[in-house]
Formats: C-alpha cells, structure tokens, sequence
C-alpha cells in the first residue's frame, strides 16, 4: 500500500525537484515568460502522449505515432488551400485511420502492436515522403491566416497551451466517464477475466489504436501550425519522448495502470529536463540519450514484476 | 500378487501435506516392489495429483519419509527425482512440437554428446534411437516431434522417461499420469504391452480413471479418498464395483447443501442443446435447463464437461448440433454473445477469468452490466457505488472498501463479487464451473445458499461442482458423462437424491 502510494506520487515529486534544481542554477528558469513558454512547448507533446496513454493502458503499444503526426502535418500543409480550416480535422481523421489500421493489424491479423505499429508508422512515413515529394512544405502568407488558433495567445496564454488543456479535459472525460475507457484500464489489468465478462475486446483495442492516430493527427496539425510547414520528417524525434512521457508520468507499460493526468506530469518532466539542459548548457545532440536512459529507469522502477515473470 | 520385496523400488510413509485451507494428504503410505506396476485410483480431489507432484520432487511433503530402493531420500526439485531414477509420463505432454524426437528425448541433456560446447548431433541421435528401441518405437530420431501422431508421441515420451536409466542409478520409477485419457483402444494396448515388457528394468504407478485398465495393467491398486489412501488390494482380487464403492463413501449432509430449501423448478425451458458435439472433447450431448432448476454435470477429467460449460459460454465452438435460447437456435461466437443473451460464467480459474483483480470491487461488480449505471453515455459513478454498497451489504461481503483492489480480498469474498456480477448483470443463466474451488467451509455454504436464492428467482443454474457430495446435494437433475458423452441421468429431488456410488458407476 505505502509503496503504492510512493510510486505514484514519484512522477509529480521528481517534477517538482527538477524544477527546483534548474531554478537554483538558473534563477531565470521560473520566470513566468519561460513556464509558459515550456507550457507550450509541452503541448504537442502532451497530445501525443496523450493518445498513447490508452494503447498503453490496455497492455499495447503504438510506435507509429511519430510517422502519422508527419503525415498529418503534410496533410494540414497540402490541403490547406483547397479546403482551409477543415484541413485540420482531415488531419486529424487521417490520423484515425492510420490508427485504424494498426488496429485491424493488431486485432484481426493477430500481430502484437508493437509490430502492427512499426509497421504501420513504416507506411505513413512513405506516404508522407511520396505527397510531399521528400520536401519541407511551406505555408504561404494565406495559408498562415489559418494558424491563428495554433500559434496566437488569448488573455496571454498561448492557443497551444489551450488546446492541451482542452485535449485534457477530453481525455479525462474518456478515461473516467465512458465505457471505452473501463473497458481499457479493465482489458488491460486483465484481459481472460474481462473478455470472460463479454467485454468486446478487439473493438476497444481497435479504438483506442485509433484514439492514439487521431491524437498524433492533432499534433502533427499543431506542429505544422507552430512551425509554418508540413514535412514528411517533422515530428521525427518525438516517438521516444512522447512514450517516455507516459511511462515516467507513471503508466505501466505492463497495462492497466495509468492515466492521462499522469501524462501530463510526465510530458512537464520530459520538457523541464530538455529546456533544462538548454539552460545549462547540456549539448543537445545527448537529449534523446537522456530520454532513453530515463525510460529504462522509469520502467525498471515501476514495472511489477510479479505479474510478468517473463520478460521476451 | 503382493510382492513386497526387502528393498522395495519406492516406499512412501506417512506422507502429509497441507496447503492453506486444505488439507491435501494425510498419512499416505504406499509401497512399490521392484518391477511392479501399482495403480492409483479415487476421485476429483482424493490427492493423486498432489502425490504425484511430491513423488515428481514439485512439492515438498509437510511430513513422512520417501525411501528409494530402501534409502531414505530428499527431492528437492523435479532435477533431482530425475537424477534418482524418478520419471513422470504427463497426460498433458512435455514434448515441445517445433523440435526433432532425438531433440526433445536429451532436451536439457545435451552436454554428455557435446565437445567444447558444440553438440554432437549424429551422437545425440545415435543415442536416442537406443532410447526408442527399448520402447519398441521405430520412429527416426531426427523426425519433427509435432509431425508424430499423439500416441507415438506418448510413446517418445516413455522413451524420454528410459533415458534416465543411463543417467542414473539404473532401475526406474516411471509415473504414468492419465496416460491413456485420450487414446484410442490399440494405441492402449501398444502402451501397456510396452508398459509390461518394461517391468524388468523399470517400476510403475499408475494413475488413472479408467478402473478396467487399471485394473488390468497393475499388480495393484491403491484407492485413495479425501487425502489418504482408504484400501489396497491386488489387482486380481479387485473388480471396478468394488472400487467404485472403495472410491465413494462419505457421508452427505443434507443441512449442509440446503436441500430443505430445493423447490421443484419450472416448466419453462430457459437453454436446450441438441446433438452438440466439439470434436474429440464430446459428442451428442442434449441437455435441457429449466427456469429454476439447478443441472449437475459429473464427470471425471476427459468427461468433456468443462468443454460442454465453455462452449455454452462462447470460448469454444461447437462442430456440430445446435444451441437453443428460450426454444430458439442461438449462436454464441463469443462471451460477448452469450452476455447479452442473459448468461452468466463462473470461472474455475477465478483471479484470472472470473475477477480483474487490478480492479476495484465496484468495478469488477458492473463490468458486465456497466449500461446499468450508466446516464447520458456517462458512467454515474455515485449510482455505481451505491449499487456495489448494495451488493457488498446483501452477500457480507468482507472488504475494507467498494474502491478496494478485488487482488487483495479471501477466495470467498472474491468468489461473490464474481456471483453478483453476474446478478447484477441480470444473468438468467448461470454456469458454475466449480465456484466453492478453494474455498473454506463457511465460504462454501454461502455459495450455496447463493446457489439456492439464484434457483428460487427462476434462474436456470448449470453446475460443475467440485465432489459428487456437492453435486448431488445441491442439483435437481445431474447429468452423468464418461469419455465425452452423456452416460446416464439422474433425478435428485430433496429426499430422493441418488446415491455417489450409482453415479460413479456411470463416470468412470
């Protein structure tokens, strides 16, 4: 019990240390300009995180998830023009059906996520090569008219940091209210008893596989309004943090534990380190590094090993 | 014939053994003679497994000793029974499919055929074809094991077991475990020619529920019931009526399964199957379940019954004949199907099937029927509370919350979050697949008065139990089954309940 209680409150205690660390070596770490700015910089990879959480919840991965928000980012930077704003929401159902995908993969041809997911983050990637014809897409002056939502601030805070906090309140309301997300942390805790109780197993994975597209959809439309430009290769780099999130915010990648709070925690720690090592000058070519190195740490303290004996 | 020989092959005294709630044997002493194939026979639950499982070094008996060739000796793990000449042939085969037969027969033995770490395969299988001829095999030892047919599988197994004669101290003890439950007549006959043309370098215990075969291969028989061994007669004096009243025998108390509260049961006939058959598992079955009424299946393992349970529940399909719901045919791909159509599974494997235990008792209590405490698309969680406040109220059950992990509440506490799962998901039909399975006394008499309330609100209650005792006191009707069909079935109104051993005539 008291261990339990400990684990959980670690990700938010490590938070809150780390902030505190950079702070004292760099006392303009805490001014109130750079956490929003930090806040924002979270953003997409909260949403990210985010989608993944339930894939994880339910004892599975995505590893596609980095692939479809490029694809999604050169869809927003090609159908911009034609169809305006509705170019996001194309986004972001390009995002589900890749995940729809992963699903059928996973569920009906009996291929573990893991290699359902690579696989189908294999197809995006080339797909998003083949549109963008290899090539960073630009958005053009008009185009920009578009980003607002993304890119502005309203009463100071950056429309980012909103649309996270909106993405929050989804994912909450999902994860606490609706059947699908019982159903995920019960498949997950423990798939023979749940199917046993005529839970539709293969549907819930197959939805929450499509959750995590269209939430990397979401990001990869936020990064292409953030950065003015669609690329097949925009959200490279963000597969490791965004599941490194997940898991240092406290998910068990064994599943059936978690939360999208926890997230969000974990998507925060992931951002101070990096902004931190910026502010001490860390070189940033070593991020990723560090990033694996702290998903081999978080799992290694938060896996329970007595429930898998058999690590393959 | 008795052959107590001065240094018996194995002797067990006073072998005891507990596990929490049970107590699995109680001073169990058997003696095999050199040379001498011993049967061991009683029912579901008499101890045969546990017995084997010690005398295959897996548990350590609490007390008693265990003396080969007339040394006292320590197994300390299935490595050293090995190592002494101890060797189990598994009903459920240790042979892995995907390698050769010379493979699997030195599987974990390889290094006496290897230089310098690489393995001699030609040595290897020189090897192993010595170990298959003793066993009269002619199988090539470079064949794919999964290639073989189950008998001669069975057969390489036999061998596998002969190779510890090299390895050890010559002459064998090998533990036949249900060998013949799922072969057919000749393929037995092969195995017990083997079996006997073996006895020269090799002694054996038979466990099997097949009372003529036992009867017929062993020198013999040791009938076991409730933990100790209650007879031992030589095989040639015993016939199976004999053993069928040896194996039964206890005393059945009527208070004890309710069956002052048994009312007749309905008219209305809630599930019906006709001529269903699911392969080699069982054949032919027609059963019909009525509104209120409470149908035993006995059996032994191999009975199909477990089978029969899964398949009305969805997990497996049936091959052919069909299911009927309310007299109309019903398919059920899956659990998903039978829940919606008002059927309720009560798993024997409780904390992986029956419970999610990583889950709180309110959760686990709505997980089939979470519509029910759902309002506008949204899970009420107020209203799920107090329902599963209402649940643990109405069944006692002992926890220090509803948000408590089910992971770390008693069997029986358990075991009626599962039950008011399924009336909470208003189950018409409930299939109990041994529910008091590790239970305690009191526990087990809640399931029962569980049992009777379900049968006086008209649910129909299909029943597994675990002793002939408990499905004779609490059924209206059982159904008997021996080898995947039905053998016989019985009425058992309150006050005329048929006898265990009329039923144990009829399952084994």
């Amino acid at each position: 019990m008291n261990r339990d209680t400990l684990r959980q409150l670690m990700p938010i205690v490590t938070l809150v240390v780390l902030v505190v660390l950079v702070a004292a070596f760099q006392p303009s770490f805490v001014n109130p300009a750079t956490l929003l700015g930090m806040a924002s910089d979270t953003a997409t990879l909260f949403v990210l995180g985010m989608g993944v959480t339930f894939v994880i919840m339910l004892g599975g991965i995505d590893l596609s998830i980095q692939s479809v928000a490029s694809l999604a980012s050169v869809a927003v930077a090609l159908l911009i023009t034609p169809l305006g704003y509705l170019a996001f929401p194309v986004a972001v159902l390009v995002g589900a059906l890749a995940g729809l995908l992963s699903g059928i993969a996973h569920v009906q041809l009996k291929i573990p996520s893991f290699i359902a997911t690579l696989a189908v983050g294999g197809v995006a990637a080339g797909v998003a090569l083949l549109l963008a014809d290899a090539q960073a897409i630009t958005l053009g002056e008009v185009e920009r008219g578009y980003v607002g939502w993304i890119t502005g601030t309203s009463l100071g805070i950056p429309h980012e940091v909103l649309i996270a906090l909106v993405v929050l309140a989804l994912g909450t309301v999902v994860q606490h209210y609706t059947a699908f997300g019982r159903y995920s942390q019960a498949i997950g805790a423990g798939e023979p008893a749940a199917h046993a109780a005529g839970i539709r197993v293969g549907l819930h994975k197959t939805i929450a596989c499509m959750l995590s597209g269209a939430a990397a959809g979401l990001a990869g439309a936020i990064l292409a309004g953030r950065l003015a430009s669609g690329s097949p290769t925009l959200a490279d780099q963000l597969l490791l943090p965004a599941i490194a999130a997940v898991i240092v915010g406290g998910t068990a990648i064994t599943g059936g534990v978690g939360s999208v709070w926890r997230t969000l925690v974990g998507a925060l720690i992931i951002t101070v380190v990096r902004s931190g090592m910026t502010f001490l000058n860390v070189d940033i070519f070593i991020q990723q590094s560090v990033f694996g190195a702290m998903l081999v740490i978080a799992v290694a303290l938060t896996i329970d090993r007595s429930k898998i004996p058999i690590v393959k | 014939m008795s052959t107590a020989a001065p240094a018996p092959a194995l002797q067990l005294v006073g072998i005891e053994k507990s596990f929490p709630g049970v107590k699995a044997l109680q001073d169990v002493s058997i003696t095999l003679g050199v040379g001498e194939v011993v049967g061991l026979i009683g029912e579901n639950g008499a101890g045969k497994s546990t017995l084997m499982r010690i005398l295959s070094g897996v548990y350590q008996p609490d007390a008693g000793n265990i003396r080969l060739h007339g040394e006292d000796t320590v197994l300390r793990n299935a490595q050293d029974a090995a190592r002494r000449g101890i060797a189990m042939v598994f009903q459920e085969q240790s042979l892995l499919p995907n390698l050769t037969v010379g493979q699997n027969i030195y599987l974990g033995a390889e290094a006496q055929f290897s230089r310098m770490g690489i393995v001699q395969w030609s040595r290897l299988y020189a090897a192993a074809a010595r170990q298959l001829a003793k066993v009269q095999v002619d199988v090539d030892p470079s064949t794919i094991t999964g290639d073989l047919d189950f008998a001669t599988r069975q057969m390489v197994e036999l061998a596998k077991a002969m190779t510890l004669e090299e390895a050890g101290e010559g002459h064998l003890v090998i533990l036949l475990d249900e060998p013949t439950s799922v072969l057919e007549q000749a393929d037995i006959d092969i195995l017990f020619a083997r079996v006997r043309a073996l006895k020269a370098r090799a002694s054996f215990v038979f466990v099997s529920h097949r009372l003529d075969e036992v009867l017929a291969l062993s020198d013999r028989v040791y009938v076991m019931k409730d933990g100790g061994v209650v007879a031992e007669l030589p095989a040639a004096e015993a016939d199976t009526r004999q053993l069928h009243q040896l194996m039964v025998g206890r005393d059945r108390h009527s208070e004890y399964y309710r069956e002052a509260q048994q009312r007749p049961f309905g008219e209305k006939v809630l599930l019906e199957t006709r001529g269903l058959c699911a392969g080699a598992h069982y054949r032919d079955v027609d059963l019909t379940l009525h509104v209120g009424e409470v149908l035993g299946i006995a059996g032994v393992i191999g009975s199909g019954r477990e089978s029969l349970c899964r398949t009305l529940f969805g997990f497996e399909q049936p091959t052919a004949g069909e299911i009927l719901l309310d007299g109309a045919p019903a398919r059920i791909a899956g659990p998903a199907d039978a829940v919606a159509a008002g059927i309720g599974y009560v798993p024997r494997e409780r904390r992986n099937e029956g419970l999610v235990l990583f889950l709180s008792v309110a959760a686990n209590m709505t997980l089939a029927s979470l519509r029910r405490v759902m309002r506008h698309g949204m899970i009420d969680h107020a209203a799920e509370a107090r329902l599963a406040g209402e649940w643990v109220e109405r069944l006692h059950i002992r926890t220090p919350s509803i948000r408590a992990l089910c992971l770390n509440l008693s069997g029986g506490n358990q075991q009626k979050i599962v039950l008011a799962k399924w009336m909470n998901a208003h189950a018409r039909i409930i299939i109990l697949d041994h529910p008091t399975r590790g239970l305690d006394v009191g526990a087990k008499e809640e399931v029962y008065d569980l049992v009777r309330s379900m049968s006086a609100q008209g649910l129909g209650v299909l029943l597994i139990a675990d002793t002939l005792e408990e499905t004779i006191g609490l059924c209206h009707s059982i159904m008997v089954m021996r080898d995947g069909r039905v053998t016989r079935r019985f009425d058992a109104p309150s006050g005329a309940k048929p006898r265990q051993v009329d039923l144990v005539e009829h399952m084994v």
